[in-house]
C-alpha cells in the first residue's frame, strides 16, 4: 500500500511540482495519472522510489517512511519497485537480455557484475520475463535493432524480473503510435491482473487511460484535482484536470484503431 | 547605462568615414583595423626574433651543411640494424606495459572525474585538478624524474609512459562518459543498483569502443614518446639516438629513423584494423 500524506515537493528553484497531495493506493490497483505537461505528474510518481526527495508531509510505501531509507536500505527498498520510462532507458548497445538480467545486478557480488556473468536460472527467468510480453525471439538480438514499442516492451521484461509489487511508468507510451501504444497498455494491464502488481501510468492519452485503469488521479499545478474510479471521468473531470481547455477528439481515432485492433 | 553605447577607442581616435547617400540616409563606415594589427604584428615578431637572436646570414650560410647531414640519414648503414633490434624490442616492451599500465589506472580516474556519475563536487574537483597537472607535465620530465628515482633505464621509461597514457586516457574518457545517454543508468539507480553497479552495466557498454580507441591512440603516441625517452636515460632506441647523433654517426641514425619509422607505420595499420573491427 503507498499512502501520502499531505506531501508536498517545491524544487530548489522554488517551482512547486507537489501542494498537500493525499492519496491512498491499495496492492494491485492500476492507476492512470493525467494532467497538462509540467502539472506534477512526473514528480508524483517519483517520490514514491525516492528518485525525488519530497519536501514536507509524509510518504508511507508498504509501512515503511520513505523518506527515513538513506543508503543500503534505499537500494533494498527500491529492489520492490519497477520503472518503465519514455524513453524506454535501455542500453542501446546491449542485447535485448543483457539489458533484462541487468535488473539482477544489484543482488550480485562485483566481480560477476564486473565480468557480466549471470547464471543458468538467471538467464532462464530473464527469457521468461521476455516471454511474459510476448519478444522471447528478440532475446539474442541488440537493442537498436528493435522498434520503439518492442524496445519498452524489453524495458517492461527487465522491470519484471526483479519481481516488484509496484510499478511505476513515467509516459510509457508516449514515444509509441497509438496501436502499439494500445498492445503495451494491454501488457500492462495483463500484469496488473496476472501478477496483482500495483502500476501508476503517467499518461497523456486519455482514452487509453479510461481504457485500461481502474482508478484515475488527476492532477493539476502539483494539486490533485480528481481521484476516483476510471467510469466516473466526465467531460467535467477532464476540463477541470487540463484547466477548461477541451480535450481534442483523439478518443474517436482511437476507437476506429482499437476495431482494426479487434479484427486483426 | 552610458558606458554600453560609447563608441570604442579605436573609433574615437580614427574617425569612421561618414557616408550620405542620395536620397539622405547616412551610414557610419568604421575605419579597417587591419593596418593596426598588421603593425601590432610585425612588432610581435620583431621583438620574438631578438630574444631568439634569429640570424638570417647565418641561416643562408650554414644551409649547406642540411643536406648534407639529411643526405647521410638517407642512406641507413643497414649492419647497424642488429645493434638496433634489442632497443627497438625494449622500446615496444615499454610501451606496451606503460599503456596497458596507463589505461588501467586512467579508466577508474575517468570514471572518478565525469560530473555526471560522481555527483561529490570535492573528489571531482581534486581528481580533475590531479589529472591536469599530470597532462601538463611533458613526458620527458617524468622519465628524467623517474631516471633518478628508479635507476637508468626501461622502467624509468615505462613508468613515465603509465602517467601520461593515464592522464591523457583518463581526460579523454571523462568527456566520453559525460555525453553518454544517462536514461539506462537512471533505470539501473531505480530498481536499486549502486552508483558503481550502474555505471558498470549501463554506462561501460556505451564508452568501451571509444575506451579502446583511445588506448590504441595512446599506445601509438607511446611508441613514438618512448623511443626519445632514452635521451635522458629512460632506457629503448633513445640512448642510440643519442650516442649516434653525439658520434655524427648520421647513417647509423638513419638505420634508426627507418625502423622507427616502419613500426610506427605497421601499428598504425594494426590500429586501424583493430578500430573497424571495433565499430
Amino acid at each position: 500500500m503507498i499512502e501520502f500524506k499531505d506531501v508536498s515537493k517545491t524544487y530548489p528553484n522554488g517551482t512547486k511540482g507537489l501542494q498537500h497531495v493525499n492519496l491512498k493506493i491499495e496492492q494491485g490497483e492500476f492507476l492512470a495519472i493525467i494532467g497538462l505537461s509540467g502539472a506534477g505528474k512526473s514528480t508524483l510518481i517519483r517520490t514514491i522510489n525516492r528518485m525525488i526527495d519530497i519536501t514536507d508531509g509524509q510518504l508511507m510505501v508498504d509501512g515503511v517512511d520513505v523518506m527515513t531509507l538513506k543508503g543500503k536500505e534505499l537500494r533494498k527498498f527500491r529492489r520492490k519497485i519497477g520503472m518503465i520510462f519514455q524513453s524506454f532507458n535501455l542500453v542501446s548497445r546491449s542485447t535485448v537480455i543483457k539489458n533484462v538480467l541487468s535488473s539482477d545486478v544489484p543482488d550480485m557480488p562485483w566481480y560477476k557484475t564486473m565480468f557480466g556473468i549471470y547464471s543458468k536460472e538467471q538467464k532462464i527467468k530473464a527469457l521468461e520475463a521476455l516471454d511474459k510480453v510476448n519478444i522471447l525471439e528478440k532475446a539474442y538480438s541488440r537493442c537498436d535493432e528493435l522498434s520503439g514499442g518492442q524496445q519498452q516492451r524489453v524495458a517492461l521484461a527487465r522491470t519484471l524480473n526483479q519481481n516488484p509489487s509496484i510499478i511505476l511508468a513515467d509516459e510509457p507510451v508516449a514515444s509509441l503510435d497509438p496501436i502499439i501504444a494500445d498492445i503495451v497498455m494491454s501488457d500492462f494491464a495483463r500484469i496488473n491482473k496476472d501478477l496483482n502488481i500495483s502500476i501508476l501510468i503517467n499518461i497523456h492519452h486519455v482514452d487509453l487511460a479510461l481504457k485500461y485503469a481502474t482508478r484515475v488521479i488527476g492532477i493539476r499545478n502539483g494539486e490533485i484535482v480528481y481521484d476516483g474510479p476510471t467510469s466516473e471521468v466526465t467531460q467535467e473531470v477532464l476540463n477541470l484536470v487540463y484547466m477548461g481547455k477541451a480535450v481534442p477528439k483523439s478518443t474517436d481515432k482511437i476507437e476506429i484503431e482499437g476495431m482494426v485492433m479487434n479484427n486483426g | 547605462m552610458a558606458k554600453k553605447n560609447r563608441t570604442p577607442l579605436f573609433d574615437r581616435i580614427f574617425k569612421p568615414e561618414h557616408i550620405v547617400l542620395d536620397n539622405g540616409h547616412t551610414v557610419d563606415r568604421p575605419k579597417s583595423r587591419t593596418p593596426l594589427i598588421l603593425v601590432a604584428f610585425l612588432i610581435i615578431v620583431f621583438i620574438s626574433m631578438q630574444t631568439t637572436n634569429f640570424n638570417l646570414p647565418r641561416l643562408i650560410s650554414r644551409i649547406g651543411q642540411f643536406p648534407v647531414i639529411l643526405g647521410q640519414i638517407f642512406t641507413p648503414n643497414l649492419h647497424y640494424f642488429d645493434k638496433v633490434i634489442p632497443l627497438l624490442i625494449e622500446t615496444m616492451k615499454m610501451s606496451i606495459v606503460g599503456t596497458v599500465v596507463g589505461c588501467i589506472i586512467g579508466l577508474p580516474l575517468a570514471i572518478l572525474a565525469s560530473s555526471n556519475i560522481n555527483k561529490n563536487k570535492p573528489t571531482l574537483l581534486i581528481c580533475r585538478f590531479i589529472l591536469s597537472i599530470l597532462r601538463s607535465i611533458p613526458t620527458l620530465i617524468y622519465a628524467t624524474v623517474f631516471a633518478l628515482i628508479f635507476n637508468l633505464g626501461a622502467f624509468a621509461g615505462t613508468a613515465a609512459i603509465a602517467i601520461f597514457t593515464l592522464s591523457i586516457v583518463a581526460k579523454m574518457l571523462y568527456e566520453a562518459i559525460e555525453t553518454i545517454d544517462m536514461g539506462p543508468f537512471e533505470a539501473m539507480q531505480s530498481f536499486g543498483a549502486t552508483t558503481l553497479q550502474s555505471f558498470w552495466t549501463a554506462c561501460m557498454p556505451q564508452i568501451l569502443p571509444q575506451y579502446f580507441d583511445n588506448c590504441l591512440y595512446c599506445f601509438e603516441m607511446n611508441v613514438r614518446a618512448s623511443s626519445i625517452l632514452g635521451y635522458v636515460g629512460a632506457g629503448g632506441l633513445g640512448i642510440l639516438i643519442r650516442e649516434r647523433t653525439g658520434y655524427r654517426q648520421y647513417h647509423d641514425l638513419g638505420t634508426i629513423l627507418l625502423t622507427l619509422f616502419v613500426v610506427v607505420w605497421a601499428i598504425d595499420q594494426l590500429n586501424n584494423w583493430i578500430r573497424s573491427k571495433l565499430s
